[in-house]
């Protein structure tokens, strides 16, 4: 009994420690919820509500030396390209594909895309 | 006496109709070097329930739990942007098409479709649930061939505790049923299927889960016969 109490104090710290990373490893915030309000009404602050999920994710990862969840960098750098800050965007797109190269065919069409619509 | 009977005759019921296999018996191409997908394009849920909004919520949900199982699922905000301007805004579009494009333009080896089938709030006057079910499945890019398919039901209580009166708890009913965050109902049922789905690439147990028996051999037929 005596062993008992100190490991549940024990295993509730690491419990509590733990909590928001998920199943997968991965630390997702607020994910679902502010892109759920941006998709369903888009506006300026539901939008800057999930650029802020979107940075705490990144922030939050590399703290607890976790890998940033796939999307995560490409969906920040897509908002900010978005919001004209071109330069940013681009070094979130090259982290993505530098954590998941799975993603090049689709960023290199995304900065082609974003290369097009600049010349119109 | 009948009570026994009637505890081995559901006891003959059960396992005939619930036929249970293995991940790897259930989607063998999902353990094939070859065949294996590393990355999914999810295409906007097919919404078959009567509730307009569900499609937006369960859209929202599903990056989460397949990416968690190790897949790289690509950016869903962007990829429907793209689909929006090529006037795509529901999967049922793209069954049929080859999806040897999203291969070339997306680099996508999987293509994920999802159906809502339910999506059903009942009331029995101090009662109420939600009852939501919804069908996966996962072609490949490279031969139209399905890797991976599930389909799922689930309940969920939504009446709140009783206070005791009759009509205290009609209004609470109606209440905490109309303020019920659906987010973690959505999840809950993406998260009952994926269970069945082997693990990815970046899943620290890819390629150890073969033997896993706790795929329903109906479930994962239901959900092909419902995208089609």
């Amino acid at each position: 009994m005596k062993i008992i109490q100190p490991l549940t104090i024990v295993l509730c710290f690491l419990l509590a420690g733990c909590s928001n990373i998920s199943p997968g490893g991965y630390y997702w915030g607020k994910y679902s919820y502010t892109y759920h309000d941006l998709l369903k009404n888009p506006s300026d602050s539901t939008r800057s509500a999930h650029e802020r999920t979107l940075r705490d994710i990144i922030k939050k990862s590399e703290a607890k030396n976790l890998r940033t969840p796939p999307g995560i960098h490409a969906e920040l750098g897509h908002l900010l390209h978005k919001a004209g800050k071109g330069e940013e965007a681009q070094s979130h797109y090259q982290a993505e594909q530098k954590l998941y190269p799975e993603s090049e065919i689709f960023l290199q069409r995304l900065l082609s895309e974003h290369r097009n619509g600049d010349e119109e | 006496m009948i009570r026994i009977t009637f505890a081995i005759s559901l006891l003959v019921l059960v396992t005939a109709c619930a036929e249970v296999q293995t991940k790897s018996e259930a989607f063998p191409k999902m353990y094939s070097e070859t065949e294996k997908p590393v990355s999914i394009v999810v295409v906007p849920a097919i919404n078959k329930s009567t509730a307009a909004d569900a499609a937006i919520l369960v859209n929202s949900t599903l990056t989460v739990p397949f990416a968690d199982n190790g897949y790289y699922v690509l950016p869903i905000s962007i990829v429907s942007d793209i689909f929006e301007r090529e006037g795509i805004v529901e999967g049922s579009q793209i069954k049929g098409m080859p999806l040897e494009i999203f291969k070339s333009s997306f680099g996508a080896d999987s293509v994920l479709y999802i159906t809502i089938n339910k999506w059903d709030t009942n009331y029995i006057v101090i009662a109420a649930n939600v009852v939501v079910g919804m069908s996966y499945v996962l072609v490949s890019t490279t031969d139209n061939e399905v890797l991976w398919s599930y389909d799922q039901e689930i309940i969920v209580d939504t009446s709140g505790d009783s206070t005791g009166f009759i009509v205290a708890d009609i209004l609470k009913t109606a209440i905490t049923t109309a303020m019920t965050d659906y987010i973690p109902i959505a999840r809950q049922v993406n998260a009952t299927a994926v269970a069945t789905m082997p693990f990815g690439k970046y899943h620290p147990l890819n390629g150890e889960d073969a033997e896993m028996k706790v795929v329903l051999k109906n479930a994962k037929e239901r959900a092909i016969d419902s995208l089609e």
